[in-house]
């Protein structure tokens, strides 16, 4: 089975390429560090393996992202390299080509986005490019499906295409200590020629991960010669020559030139949301216009069908069957008030999830996000964070975990860190059930704007205790910001249902598993208690560990032991909390609970719980994320402990004040 | 000060990562670029060079284009 | 016999239940990122493929 590797620059529309060629989709984004781990497809009617590896700049990783592509080409060899170009901007992308090519192994340069370069008035001499390069060159526009079965038909023919590394001519002494360094390595430790002149070069180009590799082998000719080559400047002269070579090929490729420059649409797009005074505002309005659809307009009306549809008839039905056929009280309490009831009740939210998800995508789809992160900046910058932080954050809305890896593409280690940390505090979708049945409850007038205030609350928590981490790990290194900003695209309809896809099933199959196991759980603990079985759930190790820790909870408003119980399933999945109250309340309809829950609490009382929902412990999931990507248990405990301790003063203060106010 | 040309001059006082990820992204001494927006209270400044536009922190601006900060 | 059949259901039921939680838990423990996501992609099959193959 041969492999395909991709390899391109961030924005070069990379995954829409993989997708088109695959049978099996990856999700896309318009903006930075979508890919964040490697992606595999088949190539469609053939076993030939296409893997999407991170869009990087360069070999020389300045993020874990990039990292994962020099690593793949340290340890991997795959049977042809795929390398993807914006076709506009070849300058700076020919810059990874020349790193690529030396490689030696089997290329297909892929100038995509060729559309946007003939609109531009441009076009280049592919044959020169292909001669000069020693590769073949390939022209895409992957959004618009162009080219994509040519290119097809290109990687079939794999075994006909020969490598020929690129032999760029140094200048001196730059030279002179690349041939030394590759024949020791040949003949020290049987490397290959080309191989040895690629980590060679890749080596005195200081790049990070090379390095790694090399104290890690033991590669003595490079390592004993390291300083004299950082002396020297090696790596600014590589540099240049690479550029010389660059400007010089596209100079003698280029055959048109008009006047060119930026599209209309997105300099004219650009005006108003990139605007120095109406940026933050638009910001906010499209973020309140998401939650307006997801929850007033047309998340909430769908919701409420699909409620009554499990509540009423399949609950109904399935009880009367159960009753048919003999089962005994217990199992049809745990197959309708448990099972159903629980499981169905956090199902009935798949309309709202799925709108949030919708419009998410759609901003990512669009180009949006990379002008989010700049108007963000300045802002960020005062906490110690930058611009890029706010995207990883903003994908956590819609799960902690992918937040966190998404978080990979931020170069300065410590940046990376608070960012991983203050991510459980994004209010993520598995909080959305929770939200909707207190908003339905005690504030039906105002649902998006009282939902919207919880997430911002979330944000603005987050924002304060990574102020907070910033004094507490004197963070004095200058960060990083440079930040790209695509062209806008108009939203395709496909990606963005692959993209709503993508986030909401792990909601749908989590509903299967976790959500099941989390819901008998509960039943069980309120359906038996010291006495054994009990009908009245009041009985129950459930309400006996509730009523036990109601001292603790009353100071933020939450007396019941119902809810109290709830809480600490929503460890597992915080999806777990909205079933737990389902099976607790003894209810399988979301009516029957909003009418309960309103007698039970007062509004502030009822938004103080949303508070401690949203700020308490992460579910496991994330907890074990956190742990594998800062790499210690250590951190782990830390946002344990952390997350508590924030929940319990923020509810605290806001039910105790909001308590004298209203 | 919008839409003005400007020459990058020297990478020398930005941070090694600022100015390997700059000229990764084609950036180099004497290219010229034009400043297409700026943030009030020193915040980012989206620039545009070789059809490609890109935000950077007015710091790293001033260090490159030698402008007093 | 309707009794056993009942408490049978029931029993298995719940063993299901302690059966994810327990999977769950070591999944987690075994690491977080992918071994924690619910979502079986391309990369985890291919992984588990050479594990298999590894083991053998």
């Amino acid at each position: 089975m041969a492999n395909v590797a991709l390899i391109g620059n961030p924005n070069t529309g990379k995954t829409t390429l993989f997708n088109s060629l695959t049978d099996k989709y990856a999700f896309v984004g318009n903006w930075t560090g979508v890919t964040v781990e490697k992606k595999v497809g088949t190539l469609k009617n053939s076993d030939i393996q296409i893997v999407d590896l991170p869009g990087a700049y360069s070999l020389n990783p300045l993020t874990k992202d990039e990292a994962v592509v020099t690593n793949y080409l340290l340890t991997n060899r795959p049977d042809l390299i795929l390398n993807i170009t914006n076709a506009s901007q070849l300058k700076r992308n020919l810059l990874l080509t020349i790193e690529v090519l030396e490689r030696g192994l089997p290329v297909i340069l892929i100038l995509n986005m060729i559309d946007d370069l003939r609109r531009s008035g441009q076009s280049y001499d592919l044959d020169l490019i292909s001669h000069r390069l020693g590769c073949q060159v390939a022209t895409t526009n992957a959004r618009g499906h162009k080219g994509i079965n040519a290119l097809r038909q290109q990687i079939l023919n794999y075994q006909n295409i020969s490598s020929q590394p690129l032999q760029l001519d140094y200048s001196g002494m730059l030279q002179q200590a690349i041939r030394q360094a590759t024949e020791a390595l040949q003949n020290d430790f049987d490397y290959d020629a080309t191989t040895a002149r690629w980590l060679t070069i890749e080596f005195i180009n200081q790049s990070k991960a090379v390095r790694e590799y090399a104290s890690a082998k033991g590669l003595t000719p490079l390592l004993s010669q390291a300083p004299y080559y950082d002396a020297q400047k090696f790596a600014d002269q590589i540099y240049e020559n690479r550029l010389d070579f660059i400007e010089k090929l596209l100079a003698d490729a280029r055959q048109s030139v008009t006047s060119g420059g930026q599209p209309e649409v997105t300099s004219k797009i650009d005006k108003v949301v990139t605007n120095p005074i109406l940026g933050l505002p638009i910001f906010a309005g499209i973020f309140y216009l998401m939650f307006k659809i997801s929850f007033e307009w047309v998340g909430t009306p769908l919701s409420n069908l699909l409620d009554w549809f499990l509540s009423v008839p399949v609950s109904n039905t399935v009880n009367h069957f159960l009753i048919q056929v003999g089962a005994m009280a217990p199992l049809r309490s745990l197959v309708v008030n448990g099972i159903i009831a629980g499981v169905g009740g956090v199902l009935a939210f798949i309309p709202q999830i799925f709108t949030l998800f919708a419009c998410i995508s759609l901003l990512e789809d669009s180009g949006y996000m990379a002008r989010a992160a700049l108007v963000t900046d300045r802002l960020m910058q005062l906490i110690g964070l930058n611009g890029k932080s706010f995207i990883p954050l903003i994908i956590g809305f819609g799960c902690n975990v992918t937040g966190i890896m998404a978080a990979r593409t931020i170069e300065q280690p410590k940046e990376r860190l608070v960012t991983t940390l203050i991510m459980p505090f994004m209010s993520c979708s598995a909080r959305l059930p929770i939200y909707g049945l207190v908003v339905a409850a005690f504030f039906p007038k105002h649902q998006a704007l009282i939902v919207l205030s919880i997430y911002f609350l979330g944000i603005f928590v987050a924002l304060l205790v990574a102020k907070f981490y910033q004094l507490l790990f004197h963070v004095k290194e200058r960060s990083v910001f440079i930040i790209e900003l695509p062209e806008y695209h108009l939203p395709r309809l496909d990606i963005i249902w692959h993209g709503t896809w993508d986030k909401g099933k792990g909601f749908i199959k989590k509903a299967g598993t976790i959500i099941f196991a989390g819901t008998v759980l509960i039943w069980l603990l309120s359906s038996f208690g010291p006495s054994g079985f009990v009908t009245d759930s009041t009985k129950s190790f459930a309400a006996v560990l509730g009523h036990a820790l109601v001292p603790f909870f009353k100071p933020i408003g939450i007396a019941e032991w119902q809810a109290i119980s709830a809480l600490f399933t929503g460890v597992l999945a915080k999806e777990v909390i909205t079933s737990s109250m389902m099976v607790m309340f003894h209810t399988s309809n979301k009516a029957v609970l909003i009418a309960a829950l309103s007698q039970f609490m007062t509004p502030v009382a009822a938004y103080s719980m949303m508070i401690f929902v949203l700020l308490y412990i992460p579910c496991f999931a994330t907890l074990a994320t956190i742990k594998q990507e800062t790499g210690s248990t250590k951190w782990m405990l830390f946002s344990v402990v952390m997350s508590l301790a924030i929940a319990y003063v923020t509810s605290f203060i806001v039910f105790q004040v909001g308590s004298l106010l209203f | 000060m919008i839409n003005q040309q400007y020459t990058l001059n020297s990478f020398n006082c930005l941070n090694k990562p600022t100015a390997s990820r700059l000229h990764n992204m084609g950036l180099c001494e004497g290219c010229p670029i034009k400043v297409i927006q700026r943030y009030p209270f020193h915040g980012p400044v989206i620039i545009e060079n070789n059809h490609q536009r890109i935000g950077i922190r007015y710091r790293d601006f001033a260090a490159l284009t030698g402008v007093e900060a | 016999m309707q009794v056993l059949v009942n408490v049978l259901l029931v029993a298995a039921i719940i063993a299901l239940a302690v059966f994810i939680i327990f999977r769950t838990f070591r999944k987690v423990k075994t690491g977080g990122k992918c071994a924690a996501c619910d979502y079986d992609c391309e990369l985890k099959k291919i992984k588990d493929k050479h594990d298999h193959l590894m083991a053998k």
